[in-house]
């Protein structure tokens, strides 16, 4: 099997290139994560990409395979068409062949305030929610973080420093639709603004890549209605 | 209008409304052409004449210009990342559309004068 892969190396390459390799040791229902170890294992050591649990939990191998961004430890290699064309997460800036610098992503996450907000005094055991409230975060809270839904985001690639791309506007949603939060209007109000959240366009590019199958473009769509029905 | 740079909610909500009324008001624009036979200068001032065509066809141009505001304004704000070009770029869609306007508002009135 035929694999194209993007390398580059900024301590010795000045451009980027691609380099070809190819596997004959295909076994059925391999995955494509493990092609690449193969790849480094036995042909190519200097070979970088980032990969850790290796069953689509962490989130950690998110790459740009014929043209789609995916997992590539869930990504069987029965599925894809020769030669594998495997690149970086687009819109972000290259570290080393496969990885991407993702401070801009977490920096985006980190804006919309990950994370419970109560200003009531604590309860001192635990905040309590009915079936039906936890079940409005169904399809919010499994986001891994994997960044293949903001990098395949054209509104994302043009603004990423001032629209905060679909996984963050995600997260937005999961807090804005938690029956615990207590900052629901100030979290609102600082998603309002031509940018932020406002350069989605409905493209659904984030929908059809997600590995979790989750979809960003209703929660974002969802924070919108909320916005409506809190202005008229 | 220019304001409207500085918000999210509010163009996207008027982007939608007129769209909803751009796609009415089209659908009965072409009813009213689908029907029409033999269109003269006078049939179709007589057809502007009517109040309820003026006040569509009045409400039309605003909605287009809104809406046309709202969609260029994504497009600059989506693609054109410096502030000076991103000024100029404003600059001319306004006195653009501001100009469109007031030429249909000049045609919709001087029809209501004759």
């Amino acid at each position: 099997m035929k694999f194209r892969i993007y390398r580059y190396n900024p301590d010795t390459d000045a451009k980027p290139y691609v380099q070809e390799y190819e596997l004959t040791d295909i076994e059925p229902g391999m995955m494509l994560l493990a092609a690449l170890l193969q790849i480094k294992d036995t042909q190519d050591e200097s070979l970088s990409f980032r990969r850790s649990c290796g069953e689509g939990v962490c989130g950690s191998d998110g790459m740009n395979i014929n043209g789609i961004n995916g997992l590539a430890c869930i990504t069987p290699l029965s599925d894809l068409k020769e030669p594998v064309d495997v690149r970086p997460l687009p819109g972000l800036p290259v570290i080393r062949d496969l990885i991407v610098d993702m401070d801009q992503f977490y920096q985006n996450y980190r804006d919309i305030k990950p994370y419970l907000i109560v200003n009531d005094p604590m309860p001192e055991v635990e905040l309590p929610q009915t079936p039906e409230q936890r079940e409005r975060l169904d399809g919010l809270y499994e986001c891994i973080l994997c960044a293949c839904c903001s990098t395949q985001c054209p509104s994302f690639w043009w603004n990423p420093d001032k629209y905060l791309g679909p996984a963050a506007l995600l997260q937005a949603s999961r807090f804005i639709e938690d029956s615990r939060d207590q900052a629901t209007e100030e979290r609102l109000a600082h998603l309002e603004g031509p940018f932020k959240l406002f350069r989605c366009h409905t493209i659904m590019n984030c929908v059809q890549v997600c590995p979790k199958g989750l979809n960003p473009t209703k929660a974002i769509n969802d924070i919108k209605k909320m916005m409506v029905k809190r202005s008229l | 209008m220019s304001i409207y740079v500085l918000h999210g909610l509010r163009p996207w909500l008027i982007q939608r409304v007129s769209a909803v009324y751009l796609a009415m008001f089209v659908v009965y624009i072409g009813v009213v052409l689908a029907f029409a036979k033999d269109v003269t200068f006078q049939k179709w001032h007589e057809w502007l004449f009517h109040p309820f065509n003026t006040i569509a066809c009045g409400l039309f141009v605003i909605a287009l210009l809104f809406h046309a505001w709202i969609g260029m304004r994504d497009v600059v704000l989506d693609y054109v990342h410096n502030t000076f070009v991103r000024m100029i770029a404003f600059s001319l869609i306004i006195v653009v559309l501001t100009g469109s306007g007031l030429w249909a508002a000049r045609i919709l009135l001087l029809t209501v004068a004759i």
